[in-house]
């Protein structure tokens, strides 16, 4: 069935074979030949200065140099035979297809994608590049990061100008003034180098941030904060053969026990259960592995855990998403692309285009993974609920449309079209999936 | 499965958005042969006439043993001449099957692949979206920025740095007021161009005679008149009417308000110019008009796009990282616990200032919603649906008209520290007893 793969593999293995076969370099050897040969013969012509050998030379040469320029034709007949051969491999398995660019909707609002694009490469730790390509926009658009309010006002027309601005900590919206302020690099820079620490499994500097965030990560239900506390515990606890900190009354079980005494006192709310199961371990030091703890004291993928979680709510604080929504939306769009192509020439070819306005005219499948919000379609009228027809719960615990509850009213009663039950109109209630 | 199916990689429709990659090794393949092949044929040909030539003259003994030796070492600096192009093209092509290999063994990485779920194509994907930014600023023209990313990413041989920077001076050199480069361009390619019926050559040309006139000068005017002999006149059973504008032109002052031959003197006709060099460049190499991010990113916004991503009546209920929910949320959380009697919660009912409408470790932030898209996206339509796609199953409502599945409210409890019975909305934060969740249906 997978022919499409078996495409892709046959064309690369053919350009890795075409990649074998002669080349423009494979002339070089005859060029050098001819030279050669003109060489010689100058030689001796210019040693002898006789009419009669130099007429006799020059005769003798015609035929090898002859020889010669056929053999680079040949060889420069067979690179351009490789170039064709790759033309064919492509045409055959990997036909051009055109994009859809006839309007190209994103042109409109390069400042806006000039800011995605710098905040993913701060995300992503290319402080570097970032910079650059700061200094390079800039100077290219000077007013780009004096228009941007501008900009969003017209696009906002309605009360989402708001959009961001009472984020994070009251430094503002992480716009382009955000950018060239370098708050969000400082952020991003210090965000490395905590994650650079864990990687060498310091915690302190992670547990140090989570502290100062406590509150607002607490508020967003993490427990960052107490499980940093509790690999630092047993990181302590596995003692200086394992954690190489030095061998001193700091470290090991002696260690994490006075760690655990200064730090778990907060976490008892919350957490009594696994604090107790944490001092509980010490009773079994000697043979763990053996002990109904040895669960928690295997940190094989701790480190790598807790910073993955650290980065989540470290962006999150920041109001964005843990993964680069640039790598989601261009992912995203490479995998519905086809479904827009299909869309446009079928739309181009009867010249017409039926839309409406808000929604695409067409479905593109995406995988669970990219998908952040519930899509509530209504099983009735097989439309999306929106916040103008909301998904509602009736008595029996069915979802329908706002519209399709209407129109199934009688009066103020409706029967429910997925059981016998009955009910009525004050009963239905609007719900946020 | 609706999932699976979404998350299969077809293999031909995936790497849409990389065929110029995959092909235009091939294309700079040809171009550099060519740019080559021609001047060596004239070059060798000439060669080879000499050398006959010195043969039968020393035969016949008109030419000279001295002028037999002049003549060779002509025929040697011709050859040494010949050698340096060949060794520059034999660099390149060398240097173009690297990249060929490179790109070949990228595309392997995703032949290997069979799902978007598989661990490994999150690697493959990201390598994509940055050759797509590479692409991106050197079709805008942030040459170091594409460079600096490139070398950091060490994925020169999978961008086309050197194509685009060509591209750049020639368009840059247009929209100074120059004509050379492009010219020269066009000599290079000049049967291609034919072949896809290009008007840059005689639009360059126009150009020039349009400066010419502009000077006023009459030394100039009548150079004008030659040049357009040369090289308009042969082009007006291709482009008659706009010959004949150019003669007309003859007539006009550069200061006229007649069109068109005001538009003809104006200086915006450079920009037009450099856009019809860029159409020009581009497709003779088969590469797509737009920069491929755009076209990524107009799919892709609008793919992920729901109605709630801009909804501003949701009460920021569904748009976790959006900056406006924080502040409704927080004054919905206020009224909802003043007239909520049922929240018998034990644990404190913390909302600091700055929280984040987002709730929990087990909210994933939307990139839509997030604050890098947002305002972008709001210029998109959002995805079609034709059936339902929910995160969670098993779905609950709570007293304030919330619905999330039952075990993320349970796991939510339990990382809240809530006693057993008692759940908390993962927005809110509102407080319930778990005896007043009521089970809902989406069918």
């Amino acid at each position: 069935m997978d022919s499409a793969k078996e495409k892709l593999t046959s064309l690369l293995d053919e350009l890795s074979k075409a990649s074998k076969l002669p080349r423009l370099s494979a002339a070089a050897q005859d060029v050098d030949k001819i030279i050669e040969l003109l060489s010689e013969a100058r030689e001796q012509i210019a040693n002898g200065m006789d009419p009669h050998m130099a007429s006799l030379t020059m005769t003798k040469l015609q035929n090898p140099i002859r020889t010669a320029f056929d053999k680079v034709n040949d060889s420069l007949k067979a690179a351009s035979s490789t170039h064709k051969k790759i033309g064919r491999s492509l045409d055959k398995h990997f036909p051009l297809k055109p994009l859809p660019s006839d309007t190209d909707t994103m042109a409109k609002h390069i400042p806006l994608i000039n800011r995605a694009i710098a905040m993913h490469l701060l995300r992503e730790g290319q402080f570097g590049v970032a910079a650059t390509f700061l200094d390079e926009t800039q100077a290219k658009h000077p007013s780009s990061a004096s228009s941007r309010p501008d900009d969003r006002m017209v696009q906002d027309g309605d009360e989402a100008v708001a959009d961001g601005e009472d984020g994070m900590d009251g430094s503002g919206d992480a716009d382009f003034s955000m950018l060239h302020s370098h708050e969000l690099q400082d952020r991003f820079t210090e965000m490395y180098s905590i994650l650079q620490e864990l990687k060498t499994h310091n915690l302190l500097p992670a547990i140090e941030w989570a502290r100062a965030n406590s509150a607002e990560l607490e508020a967003r239900g993490s427990n960052l904060e107490f499980e940093l506390t509790k690999l630092q515990y047993i990181w302590l606890f596995k003692g200086p053969a394992v954690n190489g900190l030095p061998d001193d009354e700091n470290n090991g079980q002696i260690g994490a026990l006075t760690y655990g005494r200064l730090h778990f006192g907060r976490f008892q709310g919350r957490h009594m259960r696994e604090i107790q199961r944490l001092a509980s371990a010490m009773v079994f030091a000697p043979n763990l592995p053996a002990s109904p703890y040895h669960d928690i004291f295997s940190i094989d993928s701790a480190f790598a855990d807790v910073a993955s979680s650290f980065t989540r709510e470290f962006c999150s604080l920041l109001g964005l998403s843990a993964e680069s929504p640039l790598y989601l939306a261009a992912t995203a769009g490479a995998l519905a692309l086809p479904q827009l192509l299909k869309y446009t020439l079928a739309t181009r070819a009867r010249g017409t285009e039926w839309t409406t306005a808000q929604e695409l005219p067409y479905e593109t499948p995406l995988p669970q993974s990219m998908l952040f919000h519930n899509i509530f379609v209504c099983p009735v009228s097989k439309e999306q609920t929106t916040a103008a027809n909301p998904p509602m719960v009736i008595p029996c615990g069915h979802m329908l449309a706002q519209d399709t509850l209407q129109k199934l009213c009688k009066g103020n009663r409706f029967k429910c079209p997925y059981c016998p039950s009955e009910g009525l109109l004050k009963d239905a209630r609007p719900v946020v999936l | 499965m609706a999932d699976l199916e979404a998350a299969k990689i077809n293999h031909d429709n995936h790497l849409l958005l990389d065929q110029s990659c995959m092909r235009l090794p091939y294309e700079l393949l040809r171009q550099n042969f060519r740019s080559f092949h021609l001047p060596f044929d004239k070059g060798s040909n000439s060669v080879k006439d000499l050398l006959k030539e010195t043969a039968n003259g020393s035969l016949n003994g008109k030419v000279s043993p001295e002028d037999v030796v002049k003549n060779l070492d002509q025929m040697l600096a011709k050859m040494r001449g010949l050698k340096r192009k060949l060794a520059v093209a034999a660099d390149e092509e060398d240097r173009l099957y690297r990249q060929m290999d490179a790109r070949v063994a990228h595309m392997r990485e995703l032949a290997s692949l069979n799902t978007v779920d598989d661990v490994k194509y999150e690697g493959w994907s990201r390598q994509r979206l940055d050759r797509l930014l590479v692409d991106y600023m050197l079709r805008h023209g942030y040459g170091s920025s594409a460079a600096a990313l490139a070398d950091a990413r060490e994925m020169q041989d999978l961008v086309d740095i050197d194509t685009f920077a060509t591209m750049s001076r020639i368009r840059t050199s247009l929209e100074r007021g120059s004509v050379q480069e492009a010219l020269a361009w066009c000599a290079e390619n000049k049967k291609e161009l034919r072949k896809m019926q290009s008007n840059l050559e005689f639009l360059l040309r126009c150009q020039q005679y349009i400066e010419m006139m502009r000077t006023g000068v009459h030394s100039q005017m009548l150079e004008a008149i030659n040049h357009a002999k040369k090289h308009i006149i042969p082009y007006s059973d291709t482009y008659p009417v706009e010959v004949s504008f150019m003669a007309g032109l003859l007539a006009c002052q550069p200061n006229t308000h007649l069109e068109p031959y005001a538009s003809l003197y104006s200086s915006s006709r450079w920009e037009t110019l450099a856009d019809a060099f860029v159409e020009a460049y581009l497709k003779l190499l088969n590469l797509p008009m737009t920069p491929l991010l755009h076209i990524a990113l107009s799919s892709g916004l609008s793919a992920l796009k729901t109605p709630a991503c801009h909804s501003t009546q949701s009460q920021g209920a569904d748009q976790p990282a959006d900056g406006t929910s924080s502040t409704t949320t927080t004054n919905d959380n206020n009224t909802a616990a003043a007239s909520s009697s049922s929240s018998s919660s034990s644990a404190p009912q913390r909302h600091p200032p700055h929280h984040h409408g987002t709730a929990s470790l087990t909210t994933r932030v939307c990139p839509i919603c997030s604050t890098e898209l947002n305002a972008l996206a709001r210029n998109v339509r959002y995805a079609h649906h034709s059936k339902s796609r929910l995160l969670d199953h098993d779905l609950v409502l709570l007293p304030n008209g919330r619905v999330y599945g039952r075990a993320r409210l349970d796991e939510y409890a339990a990382k809240s520290g809530l006693p057993p019975g008692q759940v908390k909305d993962l927005v809110t934060g509102e407080v319930y007893p778990a005896s007043e969740l009521r089970k809902v249906y989406a069918t």
